[in-house]
């Protein structure tokens, strides 16, 4: 007697690209590179309450080489920069970066007619993927830029946006 | 009635009455148009300081060297631009761990020159407090071991905090 | 005393230089520190700042008195609520400004939730220097609970710009007060647990006794204040030296260790946590009713000359002097900071260290860069 396998229940079949990003997009492996306030924040998204492991992104590794994401958090500075531009090209491909905070996005609070020493936005230095807007921004929207930028690598939102209730 | 700082002002007195000339021992009653004492006592609850002493460039060190056998340590060393007086000020902020009392020593040099000895023979924690100033101000502090770059880029040549700064 | 004997190679030189930094995980920020290195061993320690100036005391000029209010709270972010007070009570030095008493007990109910909070983010991070990543998940836990209490009256997680001059700017409710003394119960058993799991640990006690011994005449050439000079037996808290605010109306004790190494740092951290519990608690019974703001001109122009205000920060002494020209711009802002002073003692301190060892002194030492570089 036979019976109907339903097979989709067993195997599935999607493109290799897919596949790999969203791998890759469940696994992001952040670079340490808290520069100042921000980094607490990223500090407390790791932390049990906010819990960044559950996106698969706890695994903070201090070495370029072996992290796909920096998360910018914090003001980059005229006598940061060089190193910041060194770690980010010291990053394998594919790699992302996330501006997180006003610092990063745009200078922040520090811009001011005669400034002399904050580079105006971390965009000014390479490529950003994600800007996560604040002063600092609460963990909760660190974890938000994640899952935009997991949604810009798969296509596909890990849950729906929340919109406050009327 | 505080002994310590009455000492203090005993050895200013003297430092200020008999060291290098820039300051004249305050007369009695003082001339109305005359610079302030160089020695003052002010109230810690108006000013957040207990003595106030203005000495020549050239007796900062002597200066340290009182307040260091007093035991006092070094809070700050600030430089402000007196700009529309052609000066530079550098003012020394002393506190004691033990013992109530909080100095300021005070200094002005003229803008065109700006030198002051360092006290980083007396204090090394003025090391760094001295190389800041330098970095902001320009203030060159004779003595001093390396007054490269500190707090800006390691090539910068501009002095931010001086009331002519343009970027 | 581990350091290297000369006599045993005469003659050879195989020191390098070792860069740590500016991006370390041990570096607490952007901080570079040039190691001339012997092997293992620390030659000389060259610590290069400036990788986060910000400029705040040049920011100082180009804003008013009242806009400069929110750099005071990114100074040094852990503990804002100090930097706020000492900035907003030198201007109401400057012109007489009265705070009413029920503005005063909230500075300091808040200001001690912002050491405890402070002291936590300390403890974990020199965990994870140390190689314990265990007690991050802790420390942050119970953060979480400071940190919804003083968001709920100051809207803000970290950087506080909660103080204004004459007062506060938000009135704490019943739900606070509730909230805090609810916090204060359940905190006192997490640091028994903290103090068996953590600090009579062998590793830490291993890592920590003897290693980086900083003498009070070191300090006291150097500046060094806070847990630092207190590890070193010297009682200095600028709390009870030149006592501000309703401080004087409050029972606390200043925690002091004699043997001024590391762990005596450590321990005169982990005490001051009992000592802030203790304030929060008489300040939440003797905070009377009244409001919370008093009478401030409508433009601020504090009178020509200089004024200074010095609080107990988290991290030690931070002194504020203000210089004023009769404007509403002030002429000069110096901000003299704890952590400034605490690692420029570092140099001499970490001579013929080996690695390990130097890192847990730098860490003993609570710095945030922020605070050294302004």
């Amino acid at each position: 007697m036979e019976t109907t396998v339903d097979t989709s229940r067993i195997v599935q079949f999607a493109k290799l690209d897919e596949l790999l990003a969203l791998s890759r997009a469940n696994s992001l492996w952040p670079l340490t590179f808290g520069l100042a306030c921000c980094a607490i924040e990223m500090m407390a998204a790791g932390g049990p309450r906010f819990d960044i492991s559950r996106f698969g992104a706890e695994v903070f590794r201090p070495s370029p080489r072996q992290a796909d994401l920096m998360i910018v958090a914090g003001t980059v500075n005229r006598k940061m920069a060089p190193a910041v531009k060194t770690l980010y090209d010291q990053m394998l491909e594919p790699k992302w970066v996330i501006a997180m905070g006003n610092c990063a996005i745009s200078g922040g609070p520090f811009v001011f007619p005669g400034q002399y020493a904050v580079v105006e936005g971390v965009d000014k230095l390479f490529p950003v993927d994600v800007f996560i807007p604040g002063c600092p921004p609460r963990p909760e929207a660190l974890l938000e830029g994640i899952m935009a930028l997991e949604e810009k690598l798969t296509g596909k939102r890990r849950w729906p946006v929340v919109t406050p209730p009327k | 009635m505080n002994p310590t700082l009455d000492q203090l002002c005993d050895q200013f007195g003297r430092l200020v009455a008999t060291g290098p000339s820039g300051s004249r021992p305050p007369s009695n009653p003082p001339a109305p148009d005359a610079p302030p004492a160089p020695i003052q006592r002010t109230e810690h609850a108006a000013k957040g300081y207990d003595l106030e002493v203005t000495v020549a460039p050239t007796a900062v060190v002597m200066a340290a060297e009182i307040m260091d056998r007093a035991g006092f340590a070094l809070d700050a060393i600030t430089g402000v631009d007196w700009i529309a007086q052609e000066q530079m000020e550098v003012v020394y902020d002393y506190f004691h761990p033990t013992a109530p009392g909080r100095v300021a020593v005070r200094t002005r040099v003229p803008r065109a020159r700006p030198e002051v000895p360092t006290i980083a023979a007396v204090y090394p924690g003025a090391n760094w407090h001295e190389r800041e100033t330098h970095d902001f101000f320009g203030l060159v502090f004779a003595g001093h071991p390396d007054l490269s770059p500190f707090l800006l880029p390691e090539d910068a040549t501009f002095h931010p905090l001086r009331k002519d700064y343009q970027p | 005393m581990n350091a290297v004997d000369p006599t045993v190679r005469p003659g050879v030189n195989e020191t390098f230089v070792l860069n740590l930094g500016p991006q370390h995980p041990a570096a607490h920020g952007v901080l570079r520190v040039k190691m001339t290195m012997d092997g293992e061993y620390v030659m000389r320690a060259e610590p290069v700042i400036g990788y986060i100036h910000r400029m705040h005391e040049k920011m100082g000029e180009n804003r008013t008195w009242a806009q400069f209010l929110p750099n005071t709270g990114r100074i040094d972010y852990l503990s804002a609520l100090h930097y706020n007070h000492a900035y907003v009570a030198a201007v109401e030095r400057a012109l007489k400004i009265e705070v009413p008493r029920r503005a005063e007990f909230l500075r300091v109910i808040t200001s001690e939730m912002n050491r405890i909070s402070s002291h936590l983010v300390w403890w974990s991070a020199y965990l994870i220097d140390l190689g314990g990543l265990t007690p991050l998940l802790y420390a942050f836990d119970d953060r979480e609970k400071l940190l919804d209490l003083l968001e709920a009256v100051t809207g803000s997680r970290l950087t506080y710009t909660y103080f204004r001059f004459g007062g506060v700017y938000n009135d704490v409710d019943e739900a606070f007060v509730r909230g805090t003394r609810q916090f204060v119960r359940e905190f006192r058993p997490r640091l028994k647990m903290y103090r068996d799991l953590v600090t009579t640990n062998i590793i830490l006690r291993k890592r920590l006794e003897a290693i980086g011994p900083i003498s009070a005449e070191l300090c006291r050439k150097y500046g060094a204040t806070g847990p630092v000079l207190r590890g070193a037996g010297v009682a200095y808290d600028v709390r009870r030296a030149e006592p501000y605010s309703v401080y004087p109306e409050l029972e606390f004790e200043i925690p002091t260790r004699r043997e001024g190494d590391s762990m005596a740092r450590y321990l005169v951290h982990m005490a001051e946590l009992e000592q802030s519990l203790r304030i929060i608690e008489q300040g939440l019974d003797k905070l009377p009713e009244g409001p919370v703001m008093g009478k401030v001109p409508r433009v601020l122009r504090p009178p020509a000359g200089d004024y200074c205000f010095a609080v107990e920060a988290a991290r030690g002494r931070f002194m504020v002097r203000l210089v004023s020209d009769g404007k509403d711009v002030p002429y000069r802002v110096k901000l003299r900071t704890p952590s400034f002073s605490n690692l420029s003692l570092f140099e001499e301190a970490s001579r013929g260290m080996i690695l390990p060892d130097a890192l847990a002194l730098m860490g003993s030492l609570d710095l945030v860069i922020p605070d050294i570089d302004r």
